[in-house]
């Protein structure tokens, strides 16, 4: 710690104020934290009682007015929790409640989707773009956010236009949930091999393995391969996404 | 509150009768004065003189009435026009909860009545107790109003007095001085007496026990009615009651001295926030009370820890051990005495008698047991067969897990119980799960991939395992603070984490991704613990309130509000019919799950607790606080059993050893030590005496229990985990400093 003589006169106030509060060990830094603090919430009280002055046409700030500053920031910032009596009162609510019977057999234990962190927070958009206009591989950009992890397949197998999720050929169990929407650009020239240039191809996305939570394997995907030659190359391209992956 | 809210209306009908009793004469006068003198509020803003006259007036005028001087009753209000009372003898109670901050005079009188009231200081309703305006009463507070210092002098008066006490009542009495410190302090506060609260403060802070130096030191810091808003715990000690244990002789003792010098102040501070728990026999000495005393709201009652509690543990259930394994007892069925896991069961279990300690099966729901659950339980019954057999000449041996570059950001650990996975939770709000065996990590395969295994093969579990990313250890990502609690299940399928940002997440170790955020607590949580069977869990935090919660549900299914300041550590009974919570209010709560009252109330320790352990046997709990000392409680009888000194520091660790004959502590003073259980638990002595008044006397063994005292390395004990055969484990962060 360093000496009190020269250290500024805010920070010695402060170690002063610590050690009254009976802290004696405290990391050196922490008294720049409570300074910084100070500060901030100082000018801000001010600038606030300022405010409130000006509305009220009064010359100068006054007490009274710190002291309305005071009150309307401490309901915003500095929350205190609920009164004893407000809190014995909703238990006493709450447990008035039987427990729940527990339902056999019910998989993995989890409360319904809408409050469970398990849906894709992305959806795939679809994207009209001309055949030809593309060259090269596909960049599939990575799609791992939070708790999903799944990525799409290799999406278009000949034909580019890439559809969204939930047209025509098995509709993916998507859950709702927060959603993005990626833009695939569409299949390159190289994938043009297919002998169905003209099926409209599924995005293939994939149920996040999240939902599967314990030894009862949920195994849900829904993978549509239009033939058996894309499955060569939907094998090949995964690898290759992989690759895409690392990159990005 | 309901206590609060019962007062008025006795009070109300309490002033019903006052008016008819004292109206012997006077026809018109009665119930106008009556209620006159007690509403007075300050309507006029220059009134303040003209108040206190009226209530000198209207205290005499009762005087008079009493003693049947009817017509000088008369005269005195034909002379002082007191006819225009009648116009502000309107009971509103906003008009006299305007009157308790506003420095106005009829502040003394009512302050006191109003500080009882209800919760919320700002929203004093004075129709709540109002006292009988005696005029002793009336004429000290008058008195009082200038000259706060009264309070000093009450207080040196009864500090001589108590000191003038024959020595067996003296400790007892001793027990008052800090609730009548804090309320007398906290009064003058909020009467807006500054300076004379810090005199007070001054003179009187050094003679209170060591052990309430921090509640003091808080005090200290409160010298505004301004402070006093935000702080909860200071509410709720303002109106919760402080209990005390004090023997008739003692408590006749005091009474006969307040009342002879009509020191109604410290009377009425008695009456109206501390409650005397009386007990007929001895008086406890100085030790037995410090054992017992020290939390924030005083000692427990006698009656509350009367409930029954079902402390015994569930029956196991049966499985058919295959015989094809190697192991000799195959034929054994769950449950035999054979192992020695339980002392409860080794009777009851064969002939298939409830034992009558042991909650119903179904008194709370509970999941089935699954194929993988069987598996597990037949797996646990092999270890145990392996398990050592632990005692005073054979001590476990010690495995310790530092966890190194963690910078003090280590917050939590938790171990599985079959000791294959360890988690850290840590203060950049991460959560790192390792593999403890040489085995890796493996999370499930992506879906695309699961599609291609062969799902009919044997080995599909394996199969559907990703080799690819298997590792030591992975990161769980997803809380906005720091993790101050894990906890994995019992199936070791899922991990609980609780964190500052007020939130427990549910992660599953099959995919190492997050699964269920449970929002409910709007502040930091600082524990949170699974249930031995799986899909309840409790979390406690800076709400003071605990909430017991199923994976299933997004709100939680019971709440256990009590407490007085933070709930620090929850933890389940092993039948999982009872949560223990232990809190900063230094007391620690057993709560039932079913209907969430609280069975048991446990007092003693000097500082915020941080950790609790059952007994395997369900019967004993431990529990370890900042102030060092390790406190055992028979949950049965609602008693301490005993206390271990020792430790210089918090103890943060606390575990019995699988069969409960040690029980091992670790605390931030770097050091493993391991306790004589079974002797201490054998040396309590439970007589009806004991019983009935809840004395102890504990035996000051502490140096006989410790059976073992290990050091670390710089290296503070965060958790204890013993595995199930009996080695110890330990963790915690290397610190280099």
């Amino acid at each position: 710690m360093a000496s009190p003589k020269t250290v500024p006169k805010d920070a010695q106030v402060m170690m002063q104020i610590l050690k009254d509060m009976g802290i004696t060990e405290y990391e050196p830094r922490v008294i720049n934290q409570m300074l910084e603090f100070t500060y901030r919430y100082v000018t801000t009280i001010i600038e606030d009682a300022k405010i409130y002055s000006t509305h009220a046409k009064k010359s100068s700030v006054d007490a009274d007015d710190i002291r309305l500053a005071i009150q309307c920031r401490v309901d915003q910032s500095f929350t205190s929790p609920p009164p004893r009596d407000f809190l014995l009162d909703i238990a006493r609510q709450k447990n008035q409640t039987p427990l729940p019977l527990i339902k056999p057999y019910t998989g993995p234990r989890l409360p319904p989707d809408r409050y469970c962190l398990t849906a894709p927070n992305y959806r795939l958009k679809s994207l009209q773009k001309k055949v030809s206009s593309f060259a090269g591989r596909i960049t599939v950009p990575r799609l791992s956010v939070g708790a999903v992890s799944s990525r799409p397949s290799t999406p278009t197998l000949g034909t580019p236009s890439v559809q969204t999720v939930g047209t025509k050929v098995g509709t993916p169990v998507s859950l709702t949930g927060q959603r993005f929407t990626v833009q695939i650009p569409s299949s390159q020239a190289a994938s043009v091999k297919s002998a169905t240039p003209t099926t409209p191809t599924v995005q293939n996305v994939l149920i996040n393995p999240s939902l599967i939570g314990s030894k009862n394997i949920l195994i849900t995907t829904n993978m549509v391969s239009q033939n058996s030659s894309s499955d060569s190359t939907s094998l090949k391209r995964k690898h290759e996404d992989e690759d895409d992956y690392d990159a990005l | 509150m309901a206590a609060v809210q019962d007062a008025p209306m006795e009070l109300d009908a309490e002033k019903e009768t006052k008016p008819e009793i004292l109206s012997d004469g006077t026809s018109n006068l009665s119930g106008n004065t009556a209620s006159g003198t007690l509403s007075s509020p300050p309507l006029t803003a220059g009134g303040a003189p003209k108040q206190e006259d009226q209530q000198t007036l209207i205290a005499v005028l009762q005087f008079l009435r009493r003693n049947k001087l009817t017509e000088s009753v008369e005269i005195l209000r034909r002379e002082a026009c007191l006819e225009d009372q009648e116009d502000s003898q309107t009971l509103d109670g906003s008009g006299g909860g305007k009157g308790d901050g506003d420095g106005g005079d009829a502040n003394s009188l009512l302050s006191r009545v109003s500080i009882a009231s209800a919760a919320a200081p700002q929203i004093i309703s004075s129709t709540s107790m109002y006292d009988q305006p005696d005029v002793s009463v009336v004429l000290s507070a008058y008195s009082q109003q200038g000259d706060p210092s009264l309070y000093q002098v009450y207080y040196s008066s009864l500090k001589n007095f108590i000191e003038s006490v024959l020595d067996c009542h003296r400790a007892e009495l001793s027990q008052l001085f800090y609730p009548l410190f804090v309320h007398m302090y906290l009064e003058l506060v909020y009467n807006n007496h500054e300076n004379k609260a810090k005199a007070f403060f001054e003179k009187f802070s050094g003679d209170q026990e060591c052990y309430y130096q921090d509640d003091l030191r808080i005090l200290c810091g409160l010298t505004k009615k301004e402070h006093l808003k935000g702080n909860e715990a200071l509410l709720d000690f303002r109106t919760s009651r402080f209990v005390l244990r004090i023997s008739r002789d003692s408590y006749q003792l005091l009474k006969r001295h307040l009342q002879e010098r009509h020191n109604n102040q410290i009377w009425n501070i008695i009456q109206e926030h501390l409650y005397i728990d009386i007990f007929d026999g001895m008086p406890r000495s100085k030790s037995q009370i410090d054992s017992m005393s020290g939390s924030f709201a005083g000692e427990t009652r006698r009656e509350v820890n009367k409930a029954k509690v079902f402390y015994g543990l569930l029956k196991e259930p049966e499985i058919e051990v295959p015989l094809d394994d190697e192991d000799d007892e195959a034929e054994n069925e769950e449950g035999k005495p054979k192992k020695k896991k339980t002392k409860k069961d080794s009777m009851g279990s064969k002939s298939k008698k409830q034992d009558p300690n042991a909650p119903q099966q179904n008194r709370i729901p509970l999941p089935e047991l699954k194929d993988s659950d069987k598996l597990d339980k037949i797996m646990y019954m092999k270890e145990s067969t392996k398990r050592i057999r632990l005692g005073p000449e054979n001590l476990p041996s010690i495995c310790f897990y530092s966890f190194l570059n963690a910078y003090q950001g280590l917050t939590a650990v938790d171990f599985t119980d079959d000791s294959s996975l360890l988690a850290g939770g840590f203060a950049d709000s991460t959560v790192r799960v390792w593999s403890a065996t040489p085995k890796k990590l493996r999370k499930v395969k992506s879906a695309a991939e699961l599609n291609l295994i062969d799902k009919e093969s044997d080995d599909v579990l394996e199969r559907i395992m990703d080799e690819k990313t298997a590792s030591e250890s992975k990161n769980l990502y997803g809380h906005s603070g720091p993790v101050y609690g894990v906890s994995f299940s019992p199936d070791r399928n899922y991990l609980l984490s609780s964190s500052e940002d007020g939130t427990v997440r549910l992660w599953s170790l099959q995919t190492f991704t997050c699964l269920v955020g449970y929002k409910g607590h709007n502040y930091p949580v600082w524990d949170t613990h699974f249930s031995p069977f799986g899909y309840y869990f409790v979390s406690g935090g800076h709400d003071r309130v605990a909430r017991l919660w199923a994976t299933d549900h997004y709100q939680p299914l019971r709440i256990f509000a009590g407490h007085l300041a933070d709930v620090t550590c929850t933890r389940f009974h092993p039948n999982s019919n009872y949560v223990v919570t232990g809190s900063t209010d230094r007391t620690i709560r057993l709560w039932d799950v079913l209907n969430g009252n609280c069975v048991r109330f446990f007092t003693g320790h000097k500082g915020p607790i941080h950790s609790l352990a059952f007994s395997p046997n369900g019967k004993f709990l431990a529990s370890g606080s900042t102030d060092g000392r390790v406190l055992l409680w028979d949950i049965g009888h609602g008693l301490m059993i005993g206390e271990l000194k020792g430790h210089t520091d918090t103890i943060y660790a606390l575990k019995f050893s699988r069969d409960g004959e040690i029980l091992a502590s670790g605390s931030m003073d770097n050091t493993v030590r391991l306790w004589d259980s079974m002797k201490a638990f054998d040396d309590m002595e439970t007589d009806d005496f004991t019983a009935a008044t809840g004395h102890i006397h504990l035996p000051d063994n502490s140096q006989e229990l410790l059976l073992g005292m290990y050091h670390s390395k710089s290296t503070p004990v965060t958790h204890l985990h013993f595995t199930r055969r009996n080695l110890l484990l330990a963790a915690g962060a290397y610190n280099s400093q």
